[in-house]
């Protein structure tokens, strides 16, 4: 029973690696980001004779790899509904929810081994992002503290996402309808405090709900307590929901 | 007179409930139940969708749940697989709750829903795989693989993408997911739905052999399925149990035979042999055929050994030929009195 987890995680990775989808979402952004990277880099490179006369100048790490792992956390918002989407209103769709259900099985385990294998898809969409300005440390010097607060920052945002990705999908049988939900519901959080900020107010209950709060302190290489336990509290609230949804679907699964 | 009775046990007293009293006619069976339930009920979205339902599934038997749309019958499938617990009641495995003992279900159960519960990307090896893992196998799923494609005859298609696989293969595959772990329960939900006559014919063997070491539930509402391949039925009628009997003779106070005997016998004659409830002749032209209703307690032994002693011979005795779909008409139709009217 307590392999129930990881089984339905490496079999959900498994459904994953055999669907051209989810290798074309990959080459896709590893495409994106790669030129990204490149275009930051040749920038870089074009600056960096008037930067080395500069106190305290910034580099490769401020204006090639940070940048780039911002723009891949934007991104993470409309990739992650889309590897989400499917893990249980796919499941409905295709009527094989029964399979998990009636394996004496939890529902809280049936959620969590679904939100792993996404997540597991995930982080490895960040490892290969990850991989091009780590490999800059072949050349040159980087600011591994202040990457690996970063990574770490993307990790746990990611894993928020697939939470509320999740979520979503346990709530319809469709799975676009769960993916486009799933980014309704990340865009308001990352822009629900938007009007807050325009009068001046950061520091309110507010900012505390919103995404960007939370996730730009890693990048500057700061971790504080207070941001992962943001994480993990949207990330256990959204399973929690999902495995109560799950709880309800027992009476309707076909 | 046995529809009357089907009739009557489906009204809502608290002697209808159960198999109890339909099953005190029959020739108890050694083999403690494996699959109790008691009293069961459920409600969903405010209605009680099945009503204090009492039945038991023995070992090595093919029980096939028979009932209208509507009846209850995959709610009843659902809670007996683990995956719906009932709002009232208990579900037994062996004396165990099923739902204080989840991981009954895991070991014990196989479950087929009425749609199989197929992953189409991947092949027939690789989900059966899953499927024997995530019922508990460790080691031995190669081997557990290996038995239930071979069982099912899925050795054509092992390395095909099910997604690719027709209806009747599709169908095997999902007995052979509710299978693989060798359970001691299988539930099936409608098995032959949607097969053509060949494939139907094959899915029947095939659940009379699972009756060999599980105990198998069905539901359908294809008569022909029920008399192929189960020993008993039960009809479930707006979530109330209506009807439980073996299938070979289901009257619920004796039991039915037909007999020829060698020589002519008349109405009156009967009465004489004491040993029989009624007798009504089958053709009027042959005054040697007649169904004869024995009471409750008979051995059928004994009405040969009478008409014998006699003088009147037999040449022919064979069990009453189930009036299933009589009964099953009948009690649909207390569904729908405007029908019956």
């Amino acid at each position: 029973m307590r392999l129930a987890t990881p089984l339905i995680a490496a079999h959900e990775w498994r459904r994953l690696a055999v669907q051209p989808f989810a290798w074309v979402l990959a080459a896709v952004v590893v495409a994106l980001m790669a030129w990204q990277f490149l275009l930051a880099l040749e920038a870089f490179l074009t600056l960096a004779p008037k930067l080395g006369s500069l106190k305290d100048a910034p580099g490769v790490t401020d204006l090639v790899a940070i940048p780039l792992l911002r723009s891949f956390s934007n991104l993470l918002m409309l990739l992650v509904p889309l590897v989400a989407m499917r893990s249980i209103a796919g499941e409905r769709r295709s009527h094989s929810l029964p399979l998990l259900l009636a394996g004496g099985v939890g529902n809280a385990r049936i959620v969590v081994g679904k939100y792993s294998g996404a997540l597991g898809y995930v982080v490895v969409l960040i490892v290969l992002v990850a991989a091009m300005p780590l490999a800059l440390g072949i050349g040159t010097s980087l600011d591994l503290g202040r990457l690996l607060a970063a990574l770490l920052g993307l990790v746990l945002f990611a894993s928020a996402l697939v939470a509320i990705g999740v979520m979503c999908s346990a709530w319809t049988s469709h799975p676009a309808l769960a993916a486009a939900s799933a980014f309704a519901l990340t865009s308001l959080l990352a822009i629900v405090d938007a009007g807050a900020r325009l009068q001046g107010v950061d520091n309110m209950g507010i900012n505390y709900l919103a995404l960007p709060t939370h996730i730009e302190p890693f990048f500057r290489g700061l971790v504080a307590s207070v941001d992962v336990v943001y994480f993990l509290i949207v990330t256990a609230v959204a399973l929690a929901f999902a495995a109560h949804r799950l709880d309800r679907l027992r009476s309707v699964a076909d | 007179m046995v529809i009357r009775q089907a009739l009557e046990h489906c009204s809502p007293r608290p002697a209808c409930r159960g198999a109890g009293g339909p099953e005190q006619s029959r020739p108890v069976n050694p083999a403690a139940p494996f699959a109790t339930l008691s009293n069961v009920s459920r409600t969903l979205a405010g209605r009680e969708v099945v009503k204090e339902l009492d039945l038991e599934i023995r070992r090595g038997e093919v029980l096939g749940l028979l009932g209208v749309n509507g009846a209850g019958k995959s709610t009843t499938l659902r809670m007996l697989a683990g995956v719906l617990a009932p709002t009232t009641g208990t579900i037994r495995l062996d004396g165990a709750d099923l739902y204080e003992n989840p991981g009954l279900a895991r070991r014990s159960i196989g479950y087929l829903p009425e749609v199989p519960p197929l992953h189409d990307e991947l092949t027939v090896e690789e989900y059966l795989g899953f499927c024997a893992r995530l019922h508990g196998l460790g080691r031995g799923t190669a081997e557990a693989v290996d038995r239930v494609i071979q069982r099912c005859d899925l050795g054509g298609v092992r390395r095909r993408l099910i997604g690719a696989l027709s209806k009747g293969f599709r169908q095997r595959v999902g007995i052979a997911q509710a299978i693989v772990h060798e359970p001691d329960l299988v539930v099936l939900d409608e098995p032959t739905a949607g097969l053509d006559p060949v494939q139907t014919r094959n899915m029947r063997t095939l659940v009379e052999g699972l009756a060999i070491g599980h105990a198998v539930v069905l539901s359908t509402h294809v008569l022909p399925d029920v008399l192929a391949s189960c020993r008993r039925v039960a009809i479930l009628h707006e979530g109330r149990l209506c009807y439980v009997a073996d299938t070979a003779a289901p009257s619920t106070d004796g039991i039915l035979v037909r007999v020829r005997t060698a020589r002519a016998m008349r109405r009156e004659d009967w009465p004489t042999l004491r040993i029989a409830a009624s007798a009504t002749p089958l053709d009027d032209d042959d005054p040697r055929h007649w169904r004869v209703h024995l009471p409750v307690g008979l051995r059928i032994e004994a009405l040969p050994a009478a008409l014998v002693e006699r003088g009147f011979g037999v040449e022919e005795l064979r069990p009453e030929q189930a009036p299933l779909e009589e009964i099953f008409l009948a009690i649909a139709a207390g569904e729908r009195p405007a029908v019956a009217a």
